[in-house]
């Protein structure tokens, strides 16, 4: 994985495990590589692998079993929560780059009605 | 005491060309250091005074609270930038030398190395390529459980696959008792393996610190911040 | 230090068996020719002569660069990185090297001799068999004189030794330059000659001797020199060692050990 953004890389490994939590690759109760694993598959100091895990269990999103390793959380207001989150985000950004682009409200909300409704046909 | 090297006030002089200029320096232990920094920069000086190769001009060097010496010696593992295997040895003259001096090899985790490597025990050193030297060099001070290891451009010089092969070895190896520092120049490869940031300029400090803060406080990866302090 | 003196050996035996093997191989072809050119001029018994002198002579100026140039190479080439940053004290290099040197030395020292010897013994009607020599070698040196033979050859061996180590790493300490470097060599002649001049002195200052002789009859003596082994102090064909001058020579080669190793240890910019 590339790491290229402006935020420190723990911060875009916390990002990368949240989407594919929210995307479902890993679900509630399915255990996350090991800090070492991960680490070597990132090409990433295991430092700051542990860091981003004990950052996402300090959000509550995965917990640590001794000696097991660690999980997903199993509980489904996190996994909700944390699936609004990562849409809010998306659709913020979506907007403030609409509104740079000129359009106003309105205009978003038609151009999104289209292309959803363009999609159910 | 927490470090595993102090430096203080040191200075080399070759002749009349200053190589570090009065570098202070403390480094934790169980960190992976990187000093960064272009060719000239006096990288290889200091990592050479540390391994006792060269000797400060004036200043304090201390590893594992002892002065540079047989001990000292002893506890690092040195990956030097060159060929510094004796020419008449195979790969295995080399593990035997290595089990002979130093009492934290494992020639267990060696012959994985080699094997993760693909590199024979019965080849011979002098006919290696240079990105076969390289591979077998780290595989030596990675087979090592040493306090302190100290890798001179280890991915300088070999192709993306060895690069990582290498940086996989490196990462592997990593553990909380002992220490890393390495020097390089290619920073956007090595960057993410590094958890503190040396920056040498012409025998200077210029900036220190560790590598996620200063990802967070500048907002940019290390090797930006490596332009803007190297390019003039 | 005995396991470098291991990995010492493994790096030059190879050098040093192949020359031997070699120089053996030309020993036994002079004999054979002498032998079968029994009707030939004598001159070409002379050439033949000579020629195995200059052999042996050869050999060993060879082995000695050899031997110089194994502990240049540390201090010059890239295996010094590893040779120097192994757990081992100055002392304990630089003994190591000298060791290795000493047990080749003396490996060659007595090889080409006694296959000179069997040579003779088998080639020379005169000589019948080889513990005939050796009796008659028996019965004119004493145990004395063995034991300050072999107490010599050690100490002047060991100061020449450490003279060319001494001269080639203050020569690396004070010029980085490889080039510049070369100069060991005017260092090592003007230290050899301080190194002689001093003994001399020392003997015209102190003349006591210790005389070693028993009997007057050194021919068998000199024959062994003429066969490979050279020692000053045999030439006059009486044997008296200056006591003075011995010990200056001790002292002088016990100083040259402890200053290599120190300047190995703690000077050396690599």
């Amino acid at each position: 994985m590339q790491f290229d953004s402006n935020l420190p890389i723990y911060t875009q490994i916390i990002n990368l495990l949240k989407t594919q939590i929210a995307a479902g690759k890993l679900s509630g109760g399915d255990k996350l590589p090991s800090v070492r694993e991960l680490a070597k598959e990132l090409k990433v100091n295991p430092n700051t692998i542990q860091r981003s895990y004990q950052e996402l269990e300090r959000e509550g999103l995965v917990f640590t079993q001794r000696g097991m390793g660690t999980f997903v959380t199993q509980e489904q207001t996190k996994m909700q929560a944390l699936k609004k989150s990562l849409a809010l985000e998306v659709v913020n950004n979506f907007v403030t780059n609409m509104h740079k682009l000129g359009f106003n409200n309105k205009e978003i909300f038609t151009m999104i009605a289209e292309l959803v409704g363009e999609e159910k046909k | 005491m927490n470090n595993i090297v102090e430096i203080k006030n040191l200075t080399k002089i070759y002749y009349d060309k200053i190589a570090l200029d009065n570098l202070n320096l403390k480094i934790k232990k169980g960190k992976v250091v990187g000093i960064l920094g272009p060719n000239g920069s006096g990288k290889t000086t200091l990592i050479k005074i540390l391994t006792g190769l060269l000797r400060p001009t004036s200043g304090e060097v201390l590893i594992d609270q002892q002065k540079i010496g047989v001990y000292t010696k002893s506890i690092i593992s040195y990956l030097p930038d060159r060929n510094y295997l004796y020419k008449w040895m195979k790969i295995e003259d080399a593990c035997r030398l290595f089990k002979d001096f130093y009492a934290d090899f494992d020639a267990n985790r060696f012959a994985e190395l080699l094997d993760f490597m693909q590199l024979k025990e019965n080849m011979k050193i002098d006919t290696l390529s240079k990105g076969m030297h390289e591979k077998l060099n780290l595989a030596l001070a990675l087979a090592r459980k040493a306090k302190l290891y100290i890798l001179d451009e280890p991915i300088a010089g070999v192709d993306p696959v060895a690069r990582d092969q290498i940086l996989d070895a490196i990462i592997n190896n990593y553990n909380e008792n002992s220490s890393m520092l390495i020097t390089t120049h290619l920073v956007s490869e090595m960057e993410n393996i590094l958890d503190e940031v040396v920056f040498l300029k012409e025998g200077r400090l210029v900036s220190k610190g560790n590598a996620e803060q200063l990802r967070e406080e500048k907002g940019k990866q290390i090797v930006e911040i490596y332009k803007e302090i190297f390019a003039q | 230090m005995f396991k470098y003196i291991k990995y010492e050996i493994k790096g030059t035996y190879r050098y040093i068996l192949g020359t031997m093997a070699f120089v053996l191989m030309l020993i036994t072809g002079f004999y054979t020719y002498l032998v079968n050119a029994s009707r030939a001029p004598i001159n070409s018994i002379g050439f033949v002569s000579l020629l195995l002198g200059l052999t042996l002579f050869g050999t060993a100026v060879a082995t000695f660069l050899y031997i110089v140039g194994s502990f240049r190479k540390e201090l010059y080439e890239d295996r010094g990185y590893l040779t120097f940053t192994l757990p081992l004290t100055g002392k304990q290099i630089v003994g190591a090297k000298l060791t290795v040197a000493f047990i080749w030395f003396f490996l060659l020292g007595t090889v080409f001799p006694l296959y000179n010897l069997m040579m003779i013994s088998i080639f020379n009607a005169a000589v019948h068999n080889l513990t005939e020599i050796f009796t008659a070698i028996a019965q004119v040196i004493s145990f004395k004189q063995a034991l300050f033979f072999i107490f010599n050859t050690v100490l002047k061996t060991s100061n020449f030794l450490l003279l060319v180590y001494f001269s080639i790493t203050l020569s690396r300490v004070t010029f980085r330059n490889k080039k510049i470097g070369g100069l060991w060599f005017v260092l090592f002649l003007i230290l050899s000659w301080l190194m002689s001049y001093g003994e001399t002195k020392i003997a015209s200052l102190l003349p006591y001797y210790l005389n070693l002789n028993l009997q007057s009859n050194n021919f068998m003596l000199n024959q062994l020199i003429l066969n490979g082994m050279t020692l000053d102090f045999f030439h006059t064909g009486s044997l008296t060692a200056n006591i003075a001058s011995n010990i200056y020579v001790l002292v002088v080669t016990v100083t040259l050990f402890l200053a290599t190793s120190y300047l190995i240890e703690k000077k050396i910019d690599l």
